[in-house]
């Protein structure tokens, strides 16, 4: 019956395969760039018909319009496209200038396809090469951030390698995974962790598919936003070799402000006095600065560099590119354990093989290698924590022969510098606290890798000039892990080995698709449409995991370390696993429908099962539809030198989410509930069903309705304008069931609802003053989240995040947005007793019995006369979600001068400061403590210090460890000299260009951490964050 | 019509790959199994018990064990820790600010799981095809387990819900609560059932730790006590304890030794009843800590010192800790001139100010540590996972000394009988007879069980937890029993606690 079907569809798009008929006339000519350079490969096409043609090598083309009023479209990939009359010479030369401020007529990659701008009626963000090219390659995410409206960026950490958290129109669902955008690239889904295999350079352009009527053609994995990479292909013609290549330096934008040995001495003896205990340091000022842990950890000469080599050219039947490139990256914080290094291949080809067929295909290979410090937004230990955390009064390395022969030195394997001196040990601070010198020193060879095969292979059919039929299998093969010795060490009595272990994991995932698309396009009359029709199979997860970890080897050094050693079996210890599969089965649609280019119509369809869900719910269907209206090209439109285009749009589609555990649908019974019997610490695994099964699971779904419009204006200026409301509900979320049900593990549902509503502007202005181009490219974005529902049984949900011995410090509520900050809510310092004294519930009684002059007054928010520590107390005090985002970049060419700017930044979040350790009544504080209450009148906002804590003045999660987290930082300026053709003509190169960048040249924001920009599952939780680098850099783009 | 052709290739092509899609986004998980296919043999049913067995683990393993806690609400002791948040649910029972909010779901959850456990094998056992004498002692151990976990929680929480089979998402919000007479009615029925069931004795090597029928009547003694049936209580104890002082016909004596009673590796020894067990071998990590498959002692990390170091060879050599379930000053008093006081407490100041230790002192410290479950350098494991969450001292649930005393209080404190097991505790310590009353058996349990989580029961049961515990923060009539935690009254039909909000 399906094929029935399919076979009438087909059928049925034949009858439109009749020719159009018309009184022709010849138009040729050439396409030029600017710069004069011949552009092979650029369309001709007749407006309003479905002719149309491309440029041969030499830039040359004939084409047959119907007649003399016929207008020609010229476009090519990356250039501003121009429409021009038919001369009557019927002879036309063009000039294309590069498409600069993102153009109307540009041509945008969709998903299966791509589409002239103009006609585009979803909402779509486009990054192009020449965006790109310039910058400084890092990771792809920093690539994209600031660079487009509704997308929400920041880096997880500054440590080189680190990935980012990408938002695209906020948040979607709950948790952390099920957030992050599709990736894209080539037609391939790679997982978002596993995108660093890309090259920047390599990427031709990144199209963000935002709204829902956009999206809906990739279904059930869509709700999040898609982003599609597409990469450099070959262009048929003259053949073109370039390199890339920077040096820089970097350093960390800023340092904390932490007490000096004296000022640590003058607060530790007033802390231990308002405590009732004596003065800890007789002679505070005796001690001097100190010690200057930052200082000892933190590296201001970090390097970078990045060599890049890209071969492209071919001939009419066979087009490459080819790309080699190699970056190497130190960190700025204990930098012989944090560093990176990307080598990185690719190959691209497309061979016209016959008249109807055309074979293409793309592959890319990187290695990884990165070397980290551990913890790198953590204040559980690990070199930046122990950094902010230890005494200034400890030495960095034992001098004093008298203390070194003492215990703990003499007695434990302590680490030592090059001259035999132990590093210090902190008798102030302990917990997971240590030397950071002495405990990089435990780290090196530790390092994890990556090796990732990412490509494609495509067979296109184009059976007449309307239909082509596609067939593509894609993959991702993917090998990584880690590698590490662990000598046998002392950094305290809490941070020690008891012995020495080499560990080896590796794990393996292959991801593999086939798709196959039949596309059928044509003109009759005023009536231009497509229609795409596909299928896909889909492949994830398939591979597994191992481990194993020799104990006891009898060395000292990782650079001794080997598996070869013959280690005995109870000294070896091993895991393995299977990957879960994840597979999609899918069916899709889509038709582009447009009148004579003013009425716009996308409608799209797709169906995907997947294994993620339950029998009931196997498959669903996710419908967009989207309309637009070229009011510009109305024949009412009046001719005025304001508005030259408008065109407005709308869309409302709906996608989903599986970005789920697996099997929440069935009952299993797992193991784990294991038990010890018998004398010989045997453990015997138990086994019992884990939870509820879910047979109704279904597919989390996102709505969104899109409204937009697009202008040019004033002949340079381009605005675009989104409104849009995304609704996700059935938000797949582990219900909190009561615990006398007695299962373990919580069964998974479609519970909540959420809803994201924002405003996104992008802008482009690009004009040509003299001897001056002059471009502008902005983008700002709005977005308000809201939890609209929880679950019938709870009106909460306990947040994600939690801090040290606080608990939880978020809450997710209905009318509030997701994760919000959760605490007591401060109400200035008790100047002296009198305020306390007054401070009195309607019984007459103390609200803060146990408060002292000095400490904080809470706001008794149920107003029950007292302030307890269950969470009754405690109110909403912001969101770690950016309510504002974004990006400006400034560009300017004068003569063979260049200049850019580059700023981007946020607004409206909070974030958490959780620096300091509190459970370690001795450990550092920054400089802010200074300015604590000290007596009447003294502070209103820092409470006294004191070692005793009844009224819980840091305890608490409250509005003090609250601060702004708006900023804007200036990502990139750079002053760029391409060399006169003169000289360049003498190596025999094309171009040669140089460059100076600063990356992160500063950053305004009133935050007192290290760096605003915090990724992570909840944005905005600041342990002690691993900075972002400014660096300094020098480079050279040479062309052939 | 060529292209005509290819077209319906394709479209086969594509129909074909639509008609195998059934079995395609079809898969089944590996490694593990279905409800519906499981409970097969005697090996899976005997899997099955071990999750019912799983939970007791509470006793000393997780952040949130049982020992830690009742500990904290004692007169003897502090909650500790780092600081006053430190462990919020252990702070707020030890200054009796407990509210539904603080208080730990798992102290709920946790019992309620291993009954779950229990009744999906009392529900399945009868169709597993296995030997009836392996089936009849399954069914008492899960039935002598779900009066293990019920007797904690109507003991914690009063009223409960009595859950006999497992629950479905359709009748999950329909449970009401019981009467702590009516849980007390099921225990005693399992207990009674279980005792007929259950070997008087298992092999120690291989099964030590499952339940034996000494262990349920010892359970059962223990139970009518706390029912106040003393006579009933009295009866099962006697047939536990046998001839004071002597080896009771289960096999139970007390240990010589006083202090053996804290070797890592005694494990089910002569005292033994009923024990929770550890070991190093799960490789314990912070990932899965408190779950099932944490097998370490916890509690010991909890009570030792923090940053501890140890400076000459007369200071015992202990790896660092945490600083929880410090001793009060008060304790310290009582116990000082008891021949018990060395091996229950380790006096830290005393060492630190004679120069042999350093340590950090934590919370409402008191140099005061708990040593009978202090972490021992000897015991620190050198295999995977936290080394913090490796320890292996098993912990008593029930033991001998525990018994004597709780059938002398049964007895009413008189008599020859009850003058025989008083002073047959008192003798294995070295200490003299003194004339049996329940006084007497009181000082006795506090000094003898200090520390093992046993006092706060006690002082609850004997009507004495406002008078000693008043200053603490404790209101009669209101914390004899904790708030139900606030999960479990959102969308059913519990009530909470009397005077919690």
């Amino acid at each position: 019956m399906k094929m029935l079907i399919y076979a009438c569809v087909l059928f049925w798009l034949q009858a439109f395969f009749s020719p159009v008929m018309a009184q022709s006339i010849t138009v040729s000519g050439t396409v030029n760039a600017k710069t004069g350079e011949p552009l092979s490969g650029a369309t001709i096409s007749v407006k309003g018909t479905s002719v149309a043609t491309t440029t041969d090598v030499d830039g040359k083309f004939q084409v047959q319009v119907p007649n003399a009023n016929s207008i020609l479209i010229v476009s090519y990939v990356g250039m501003a496209t121009q429409e021009l009359k038919v001369p009557a010479s019927g002879n036309l030369s063009v000039q294309l200038d590069d498409a600069g401020a993102a153009g109307l007529d540009e041509v945008v990659v969709v998903g299966y396809g791509t589409q002239r701008k103009s006609v585009v009626t979803g909402a779509i963000s486009r990054v192009r090469a020449q965006d790109l090219e310039n910058v400084p390659s890092n990771r792809i995410e920093q690539a994209l951030q600031g660079r487009v409206s509704g997308v929400t960026i920041a880096q997880n950490n500054g440590q080189p390698g680190a990935t980012a958290t990408i938002r695209v129109r906020g948040i979607t669902t709950f948790g952390d995974a099920g957030n992050n955008p599709l990736w894209v690239v080539d037609g391939v889904v790679v997982d978002q962790g596993g995108i660093g295999f890309i090259n920047q350079n390599d990427i031709e352009s990144i199209e963000v598919l935002k709204d829902a009527a956009s999206a809906a053609i990739y279904g059930t994995r869509a709700a999040t936003g898609v982003v599609l990479v597409t990469t450099k292909k070959g262009k048929s013609g003259k053949l073109t070799a370039s390199y890339n290549g920077f040096y820089g330096l970097s350093r960390a934008n800023r340092k904390l402000d932490l007490l000096n040995a004296t000022q640590y001495a003058t607060i530790m003896n007033e802390k231990s006095v308002n405590g009732g205990g004596n003065i800890v340091y007789p002679d505070p000022a005796s001690l001097g600065a100190g010690t200057d842990w930052q200082d000892a950890i933190f590296n201001d000469k970090a390097a970078r560099f990045s060599h890049e080599v890209s071969l492209s050219g071919g001939s009419e039947r066979s087009q490459f590119y080819l790309s080699f490139g190699y970056q190497d990256q130190e960190g700025i914080v204990a930098g012989p354990i944090s560093n990176y290094t990307r080598k990185n291949l690719r190959i691209n080809s497309t061979h016209k093989i016959s008249k109807i067929f055309t074979f293409g295909q793309t592959l890319a290979y990187s290695n990884q290698k990165t070397v980290g410090i551990g913890n790198t937004n953590s204040e559980y230990g690990g070199p930046l924590s122990s950094a902010i955390n230890l005494d200034p009064t400890t030495p960095l390395v034992i001098t004093d022969p008298n203390v070194a022969n003492g215990n703990p030195y003499s007695s434990n394997p302590v680490i030592r510098d090059p001259y035999g001196n132990p590093y210090g040990i902190s008798t102030m601070v302990g917990q997971e606290m240590s030397n950071p010198v002495a405990y990089i020193q435990t780290r090196l060879g530790q390092y994890n890798w990556s090796n990732d095969f990412v490509g494609n292979a495509w067979l296109e059919a184009a059976i007449t000039s309307h239909l082509k039929v596609r067939s593509t299998i894609g993959g991702k093969l993917s090998y990584w892990g880690g590698q590490g010795f662990t000598p046998f060490f002392y950094l305290s009595a809490t941070v020690r080995t008891l012995q020495n272990n080499y560990n080896k994991s590796n794990e393996n995932a292959l991801m593999w698709n086939i798709e196959n698309t039949v596309t059928y396009n044509n003109t009759i009359d005023k009536h231009n449409f497509t229609v795409l029709l596909g299928q896909g199979s889909y492949v994830e997860n398939y591979g597994g995991a191992s481990s194993v970890t020799l104990f006891n080897l009898p060395i000292t050094s990782y650079k001794d370390a080997s598996f070869n050693f013959d280690i005995p079996q109870a000294n070896r210890n091993s895991t393995s696993a299977d990957k879960v599969q994840h597979k999609l089965y899918s069916l899709f649609a889509r038709v582009n429908y447009n009148y004579d280019e003013r009425f716009l119509f996308t409608g799209i369809i797709r169906r995907d099962g997947s294994t993620k869900f339950g029998l009931n719910n196997k498959y669903g269907w996710f419908p967009s539809m989207s309309v637009g209206w070229n009011i510009s090209n109305e024949a009412f439109w009046p001719e005025n030198k304001v508005v030259d285009r408008l065109k407005i749009r709308g869309g409302y589609g709906e996608v989903g989410n599986d970005a789920i555990a697996d099997f929440g649908y069935l009952s299993r019974v797992v193991g784990g509930y294991n038990y010890t019997l018998g004398q010989s610490d045997g453990i015997i695994t138990g086994y019992a069903p884990e939870t509820l099964d879910n047979p109704d699971l279904r597919w989390e779904k996102t709505a969104q309705t899109n409204i937009g419009f697009d202008a040019q204006l004033l002949t340079s200026l381009n605005l675009s304008f989104d409104w849009f409301k995304k609704r996700t509900t059935g938000i797949l979320r582990p219900v909190n069931i009561p615990g006398y049900v007695g299962v373990s593990g919580l069964p998974v549902d479609n519970v909540a609802d959420m809803d994201n509503t924002g405003i996104e502007v992008e802008l482009g202005y690009r004009q040509r003053f003299g001897d001056v181009l002059f471009g502008v490219n902005g983008n700002f974005s709005y977005i308000k989240n809201e939890v609209t529902y929880v679950a019938s049984d709870a009106d909460f949900i306990v947040g994600d995040a939690s801090f040290q011995t606080m608990g939880p410090i978020t809450r997710t509520q209905v009318g509030q947005s997701y994760n919000s900050f959760f605490g007591f809510q401060t109400a200035g310092i008790f100047q002296n007793q009198a305020e306390i004294d007054a401070y009195r519930n309607k019984d007459g009684q103390l609200i803060q019995p146990d408060a002292k002059p000095g400490d904080f007054k809470w706001v008794d928010q149920n107003g029950d006369g007292k302030i307890t520590n269950d969470n009754l107390d405690k109110t909403f005090l912001g969101t770690n979600l950016p309510k504002y985002t974004f990006g400006l970049t400034v560009n300017a060419e004068y003569k063979n001068f260049d200049i850019m700017v580059f700023m981007q930044g946020l607004a409206g979040n909070k974030i958490f400061q959780g620096l300091r350790r509190l459970d370690i009544d001795n450990a550092n504080y920054q400089t802010k403590v200074l300015g604590r209450w000290t007596g009447e009148g003294t502070s209103n906002s820092h409470p006294r210090v004191s070692t005793t804590d009844p009224n819980g003045n840091f305890t608490r999660m409250s509005d003090f460890y609250l601060e702004k987290g708006d900023f804007a930082r200036m990502k990139l300026l750079q002053i760029g000299y391409t060399l006169p053709s003169r000289i360049v003509e003498r190596i025999k190169a094309s171009r040669l260009r140089v460059y100076l960048t600063a990356e992160n040249l500063f950053t305004l924001t009133e935050y007192t951490g290290y760096d605003p920009e915090i990724g992570g599952q909840v944005l905005g939780l600041d342990r002690g964050v691993y900075p972002q680098a400014r660096s300094f850099i020098g480079g050279v783009q040479l062309q052939f | 019509m060529k292209s005509t052709h290819y077209i319906l290739i394709i479209a086969v092509l594509i129909n074909t790959m639509a008609s195998c899609k059934k079995d395609f986004v079809d898969i089944q998980p590996q490694g593990q199994f279905l409800t519906s296919n499981y409970y097969q043999n005697k090996e899976q049913a005997f899997a099955a018990l071990v999750a019912a067995y799983d939970p007791i683990r509470k006793n000393s393993g997780g952040f949130e064990n049982m020992i830690a806690l009742m500990n904290s609400g004692s007169d003897d002791h502090y909650t500790g820790g780092g600081n006053a948040s430190d462990g919020n649910q252990l702070q707020a029972f030890s200054n009796y600010t407990m509210t539904s909010n603080l208080m730990a779901g798992s102290y709920w959850n946790d019992p309620y799981q291993g009954i779950f456990r229990a009744n999906v094998l009392l529900q399945k056992l009868p169709d597993v095809p296995m030997d009836e004498e392996s089936r009849t002692r399954f069914a008492g151990e899960a039935k002598a387990l779900r009066a293990l976990y019920y007797f904690n929680l109507v003991r914690m929480f009063g009223r409960i819900p009595l859950i006999m089979e497992p629950l479905t998402a359709a009748t999950m919000y329909d449970v009401e609560q019981s009467a702590p007479e009516a849980v007390y009615a099921q225990i005693e029925k399992d207990l009674t059932e279980a005792i007929d069931a259950l070997p008087p004795t298992v092999a120690l090597a291989t099964e030590g730790g499952r339940f034996t029928k000494g262990a349920a009547k010892a359970l059962l003694g223990k139970v009518y006590l706390y029912e106040k049936k003393n006579d009933l209580a009295a009866a099962q104890l006697a047939e536990v304890n046998g001839t004071p002082g002597g080896t009771s016909a289960f096999g139970y004596k007390l240990l010589d030794n006083f202090a053996d009673l804290w070797v890592v590796s005694n494990k089910f020894n002569t005292e033994s009843i009923l024990e929770e067990t550890h070991s190093a071998a799960g490789n314990s990590d912070w990932g899965f800590w408190g779950s099932g498959r944490d097998e370490g002692n916890t509690l010991n990390v909890m009570v030792g010192p923090r940053s501890y170091e140890r400076k000459d060879n007369a200071a015992p050599d202990l790896p660092s800790g945490w600083s929880f379930n410090v001793f009060t000053q008060n304790f310290y008093d009582f116990i000082k001139n008891d021949p018990r006081a060395e091996a229950t407490l380790l006096d830290l100041n005393a060492l630190q100010t004679a120069g042999h230790a350093d340590y950090i002192p934590g919370y409402m410290n008191t140099g005061y540590f708990l040593n009978k479950f202090l972490p021992r350098k000897s015991d620190v494991s050198t295999g995977g996972g936290a080394t913090e969450l490796n320890y292996r001292q098993n912990t008593y649930v029930i033991r001998l000394a525990d018994t004597y005393l709780m059938e002398a209080e049964a007895l009413g404190a008189t008599g020859a009988r009850a003058q025989a097991l008083l002073d047959a505790v008192r003798d294995r310590v070295g200490l003299p007879s003194i004339p049996v009353s329940m006084n007497a058996i009181k000082n006795e349990r506090r000094a003898e069980l200090a520390g093992e989580g046993h006092r706060w029961f006690d002082l609850v049961r004997w009507g004495d937890a406002p008078a000693v515990l008043g200053s603490r923060g404790f209101v009669a009539g209101k914390h004899e029993v904790f708030p139900i935690p606030f999960r479990e009254l959102q969308g059913t039909k519990l009530t909470q606690n009397p005077n919690y909000d």
